[in-house]
């Protein structure tokens, strides 16, 4: 098993202060992995860090080439998408320019790839012609995943899916990204506080507190730790 | 009914300039939620050079092109070396360097072109004679004509020069790939970095296309004073501002809708009292002042101006 994406000693934060003191991950080619955390444990600064939404030091390869000194907007192009937390769709742009918005680094039509991601959200197509700002919240997170697809990542960074949605619509999603998964081979890093439904569709599972990872290991592993199985699932 | 129809005309010509100069600042505005304070003296500048190129022997829509152009480089200069490196440090220096460009291109048009506050002749783009008009109406004896409403070539090829450039904004910005990354760069830069925008570029083109259009307002306005001078685009830039403002900071078609309007109300103002016994009252400075008081009451009744997005957001 290669890993395509390589984290090591990774520090990250914001001005002076550093929220990531040399973290350590990996995910596989074709996998999932979860990081879980409470608030502030630095989820999303690991995940803005990785696609170079802040300063960062350390080491991040992906596919074997360091990526830490490369600009967002290049690392899209290595094959890196991410969903920001709080979903960050065009909100004033209709839902069919937010995906072609996703497709900006590709060239050539990309007609058949919105097509494409209509047939598994039918929600967008009925919908491809109203502001994304006017979605609900559920639907705006389909349009982030469906957005970030659209420039045909290799890995798909997800940033805490659920927050702020119905558990019926967050059990949906998860649903949706292992499919993704299973049946197109996506690799997947999500970032999760509700633990339960990202460990079932884990490979592997990190656990992050104040800016270290803390143990990892696959799910079932995880699942087996008392500490982390009380902390994190709660039985 | 025929005053009224001539002073609508004369309206619409000067506010076709409001409204380019309008379309240049909500460009940027969209961009990055900063109003250019030196818009006015940017195309000041750059009409200058227009000139200039004009008096080196070139034709004048020649001239034009290239000043654009350039201005569209210079544009993008000016982003980079001097805007963005401000724009680290605080919101607050960004107005400030457009201060010290408002004020630093100005001395420099003395400078460089010799522009002074008397002013330069500046020829017209479009036939400017004394018979190069349309008559609406009116009666003729023979071949000589009176009465009726005069449209003179250089105010309907002012309009249409507007009309023809806004009509190519709304192209770039909803048919092209550069369009949709300035829609998404205006509407969430981050995302916009997300998808693989470079925001940097596109900021840069921003101040480019609004100085280039910036220079045809510029030129177009000199044409229709015949005149050049270091005080042309002062009064233009506040108007255009409330033009923009008017129909909403971030919507194209707003700004031109803004622009023309103000021209009209500014020139029914001004012009219609002369019929009434107050007339010897009322002159230009209170045309501006009714044009504002309409721009504070629109604003207090939709904050957002006329055409603005008020976000529709839930969350």
């Amino acid at each position: 098993m290669t890993a395509l994406l390589e984290v090591e000693g990774l520090v990250a934060g914001y001005g002076q202060v550093s929220v990531l003191q040399g973290l350590d991950l990996h995910v596989n080619e074709g996998e999932v992995a979860v990081i879980l955390g409470a608030n502030g444990a630095g989820k999303t600064t690991t995940m803005r860090a990785i696609s170079g939404m802040i300063q960062r030091k350390g080491n991040v390869t992906f596919q074997g080439q360091s990526i830490v000194r490369t600009a967002p907007n290049d690392i899209v192009r290595l094959g890196i998408a991410q969903v920001p937390q709080g979903r960050g769709t065009f909100t004033d742009l209709s839902v069919a320019d937010n995906l072609r918005a996703g497709a900006f680094t590709r060239k050539g039509d990309v007609d058949a790839d919105i097509q494409e991601w209509y047939g598994v959200f039918p929600r967008l197509r009925e919908r491809r012609d109203q502001k994304a700002g006017s979605l609900s919240g559920g639907e705006q997170q389909m349009l982030a995943i469906a957005r970030a697809l659209m420039s045909r990542p290799k890995l798909l960074l997800c940033d805490e899916p659920s927050l702020g949605l119905a558990p019926i619509i967050t059990q949906e999603l998860f649903q949706v990204l292992g499919r993704l998964n299973a049946e197109r081979g996506l690799s997947i890093l999500v970032v999760e506080q509700n633990a339960n439904l990202a460990v079932q569709i884990a490979h592997s599972v990190f656990v992050l507190e104040t800016g270290s990872i803390v143990a990892s290991g696959t799910a079932a592993e995880i699942a087996a730790d008392d500490a982390v199985r009380k902390a994190y699932l709660g039985y | 009914m025929t005053d009224f129809l001539q002073y609508v005309i004369n309206g619409l010509a000067k506010g076709s300039v409001y409204s380019l100069l309008a379309l240049g600042l909500v460009v940027i505005y969209r961009g990055t939620g900063h109003l250019n304070f030196a818009q006015g003296e940017m195309a000041l500048f750059a009409t200058f050079g227009t000139l200039w190129m004009y008096s080196q022997g070139l034709q004048l829509w020649a001239a034009l092109i290239i000043t654009a152009l350039l201005s569209f480089l210079g544009g993008g200069v000016i982003e980079f070396g001097l805007m963005r490196p401000a724009g680290k440090k605080s919101p607050l220096a960004v107005v400030v360097v457009a201060i010290g460009l408002f004020q630093g291109l100005n001395a420099l048009s003395g400078l460089v072109y010799k522009g002074s506050a008397d002013g330069l002749h500046f020829p017209s783009l479009f036939p400017n004679g004394t018979n190069d008009f349309y008559r609406i109406g009116g009666t003729c004896k023979g071949s000589v004509c009176t009465g009726g409403v005069v449209w003179r070539y250089q105010d309907i090829g002012t309009l249409v020069t507007v009309l023809v450039l806004t009509a190519l904004l709304f192209l770039l910005f909803q048919k092209t790939k550069v369009g949709l990354a300035m829609r998404m760069v205006a509407n969430n830069p981050d995302s916009a970095k997300l998808v693989g925008v470079s925001t940097n570029r596109i900021l840069m083109m921003s101040w480019g296309l609004s100085s280039a259009v910036g220079v045809v307002g510029g030129t177009v306005f000199a044409g229709i004073t015949a005149n050049i001078n270091l005080f042309l685009m002062f009064q233009v830039f506040l108007l255009a501002s409330a033009a923009a403002t008017l129909g909403g900071l971030d919507s194209p078609g707003g700004a031109v809708i803004g622009g023309l309007s103000l021209g009209v109300v500014e020139s029914l103002v001004e012009n219609y009292p002369k019929h009434w016994w107050f007339g010897d009252y009322i002159g230009q400075s209170t045309a501006i002042a009714v044009a504002f008081v309409i721009i504070l009451a629109v604003l207090l009744v939709k904050p957002s101006g006329l055409f603005g997005s008020s976000r529709v957001e839930r969350v």
